[in-house]
């Protein structure tokens, strides 16, 4: 792991958690800057309201409005230290528990209070 | 910690300003790689990739029609710096400042 | 051997997977008005289909990703939004047209009127995806879908003259009605060249674990299945112009073109009809729903496959879920399926840039296509299909307004 774009590399990039499941997509970084030292690539974030706010302040807005109206105020938004990968290739692999991470809690929800509830749904594989 | 944190895609597209207030372009890329100084393994921002357009990025790669475009912008002009991180002042992450002159600036390919 | 049972259904889903609510309303309203004239309407769409089909399956075989994981991966969410909103509105549309075509199949089949019929079709549908994985869902429409045949059986029976059907494969322009000509024109272009065509083949080879092995079948499906498939649409649009032209019939209900294969066929030819938009619009109706769920699951890096239990990927799942219940909505507030159609169709073409002119970029992208990027060839039939996918989006709004019967 040598030279690293963050733009071509990095940002957009699908990620995975380490047993291979998809988790989202880097959806933002954080750079950490302190006087003297080279910017730090210290945070990936993972969560629609850090993609709505790429899009632009208007739609960073409409995705807290609509958040809201659904009776959540506080974003499901994932925090992921940048030293938690450990592989970057065509997806970006990091070393944690994909169920434990809060940008999941869709996915869980629906999978437990939705899907769960249709026969059918529980396995692995069809 | 006395640092302070910038979203990447805040930097990305703004418009970089040489030491005369000059504007020399748009960053379009960071370039990291890890830094193992202090006993830690980090990825570091080592240089900002800084062009004249934000768009010709994207249309400039793969082995068709990356040739074309080089043509293309090298009769429009366009050049790309690459800037060391040092070089750089994000004081005001806005407004980002080379502590240089255009012309001692390193251009990449 | 195993090589060749893939080819073989891959082609024939291609066939099966063509003709749908939009080419057979289209075909039939063309031939209906202007006999032969628009086959090359007709001929254009199908080549640019297959191009452009090759093209996203190439994506997927050589990078192991589909075409929409590389519109977000490669141009970023910014722009990614774009084509998503495009997508999905025009999807949607489409969706609720084939809903409505099954619909109407079911109406001529039982007399029971069709409003009755969306809610059924959709539970069933979804019951399929459900269950069902990809191979059933790809490969069990596939096969049925072949019985849009008929309409090449019908326009056989009918005996066209052919050098008059060759000369309409070049382009002309019309002696009457100009609006409505070209009005046509872009509607069948919008049948025959669906967004959600190319990334659901793109999609499709991420479940079928294609590798770079699998381009020479890539080639093969894309090109054979849908010159077969165009086939027939033209078929279906000699069909209407040996049956409803002598008789000026202009097309404004689907019972009316039942008669292109009831005359030819008789009884039969009836019976083929229902089938055959019945099959037809029910396999393009989880085929869209399963595009946009897919879109969706790709863009914002969702679990997704049709081979997983629906658990494994509930956000993906439940997408699916609420996406075709929503299409039976409009089958149900009583819409007209023939107008829906007639407008999913136009919206389609309009939309074709935001898909088409990104693919051009990707298409030459080393890194990601290594040494299988395009050649001049395909560069200059994208560029092609580009520059009048462009043209369409221009000239949409206006024909709609001066050509939209």
């Amino acid at each position: 792991m040598g030279a690293l774009q963050l733009v071509h590399d990095v940002i957009d990039s699908q990620l995975v958690d380490r047993h291979q499941e998809k988790i989202g997509r880097v959806d933002e970084l954080l750079l950490e800057l302190e006087a003297g030292k080279p910017p730090r690539v210290a945070t990936i974030v993972i969560g629609g309201g850090a993609r709505a706010r790429r899009v632009g302040r208007w739609m960073h807005a409409c995705h807290r409005a609509v958040h809201a109206l659904f009776g959540q105020r506080v974003e499901h938004e994932s925090r992921v230290p940048f030293d938690a990968v450990r592989c970057i290739a065509d997806t970006i692999e990091l070393d944690v528990e994909g169920d434990a991470l809060d940008s999941m809690h869709v996915e869980h929800w629906l999978a437990t209070h939705v899907i769960g509830r249709i026969p059918g749904a529980s396995g692995e594989r069809k | 910690m006395s640092g302070r944190t910038v979203a990447l895609s805040d930097l990305l597209g703004r418009v970089v300003r040489d030491a005369t207030g000059r504007k020399i372009g748009r960053i379009e890329e960071l370039n990291a790689e890890i830094s193992l100084e202090h006993g830690a393994s980090d990825y570091v921002v080592t240089h900002f990739s800084v062009g004249r357009s934000r768009w010709f990025d994207i249309v400039a790669t793969g082995n068709f029609v990356q040739p074309l475009v080089r043509r293309v912008t090298r009769a429009t002009g366009y050049h790309r710096y690459e800037i060391p991180w040092d070089w750089m002042d994000l004081a005001d992450p806005a407004r980002p400042r080379v502590l240089r002159r255009e012309e001692e600036l390193p251009r990449g390919s | 051997m195993k090589k060749w049972g893939e080819l073989a259904l891959g082609v024939v889903t291609s066939i099966g997977g063509f003709l749908e609510v939009g080419s057979i309303a289209t075909s039939a309203q063309g031939g209906a008005e202007f006999g032969y004239q628009l086959a090359w309407v007709l001929l254009l769409g199908t080549l640019s289909l297959a191009i452009l089909m090759e093209m996203t399956g190439r994506l997927a075989a050589v990078s192991k990703r589909t075409y929409a994981d590389l519109l977000r991966e490669r141009f970023g969410y910014r722009f990614f939004v774009l084509p998503l909103v495009a997508v999905f509105v025009v999807s949607l549309l489409v969706l609720t047209s084939e809903v409505g075509g099954v619909s109407i199949a079911l109406q001529m089949a039982t007399g029971v009127d069709f409003r009755w019929w969306a809610i059924p079709t959709v539970l069933v549908g979804w019951f399929l995806l459900w269950r069902g994985n990809f191979s059933v869902v790809e490969q069990g429409t596939a096969m049925l879908g072949l019985v849009a045949i008929s309409f090449a059986v019908g326009a056989l029976v009918l005996h066209p003259t052919w050098p008059t059907l060759g000369r309409a494969l070049l382009p002309s322009l019309p002696a009457h009605d100009r609006a409505r000509y070209w009005y046509l024109a872009i509607s069948m272009l919008g049948a025959s060249i669906s967004p959600y065509l190319y990334l659901f083949y793109s999609a499709g080879a991420i479940e079928d674990d294609w590798t770079i092995e699998h381009l020479g079948v890539n080639r093969i499906t894309a090109g054979l299945g849908n010159v077969f498939g165009g086939g027939l649409a033209i078929a279906a649009l000699v069909t209407a112009a040996l049956v409803l032209a002598p008789r000026g019939i202009k097309v404004d209900r689907y019972e009316q073109i039942a008669l292109v294969l009831a005359t030819p066929l008789g009884r039969a030819g009836f019976v083929l009809f229902i089938m055959t938009l019945f099959i037809t619009c029910f396999g393009s109706t989880l085929e869209i729903v399963l595009a946009i769920a897919y879109l969706l699951a790709q863009g914002f890096g969702w679990s997704w496959s049709e081979n997983l239990k629906p658990g494994k990927d509930a956000r993906f799942s439940t997408s699916y879920t609420v996406l075709i219940l929503l299409a039976a909505l409009p089958i149900v507030a009583g819409m007209d399926p023939l107008s829906l159609t007639n407008i999913s169709m136009v919206v389609t073409a309009a939309s074709l840039p935001v898909t088409v002119i990104p693919l051009f970029v990707l298409m030459n992208d080393g890194d990601i296509l290594n040494t299988h990027v395009n050649g001049w060839a395909s560069n200059l039939a994208l560029v092609v299909i580009a520059l009048f996918s462009l043209a369409l989006l221009v000239a949409a709004l206006p024909l709609q307004l001066l050509g939209g019967g």
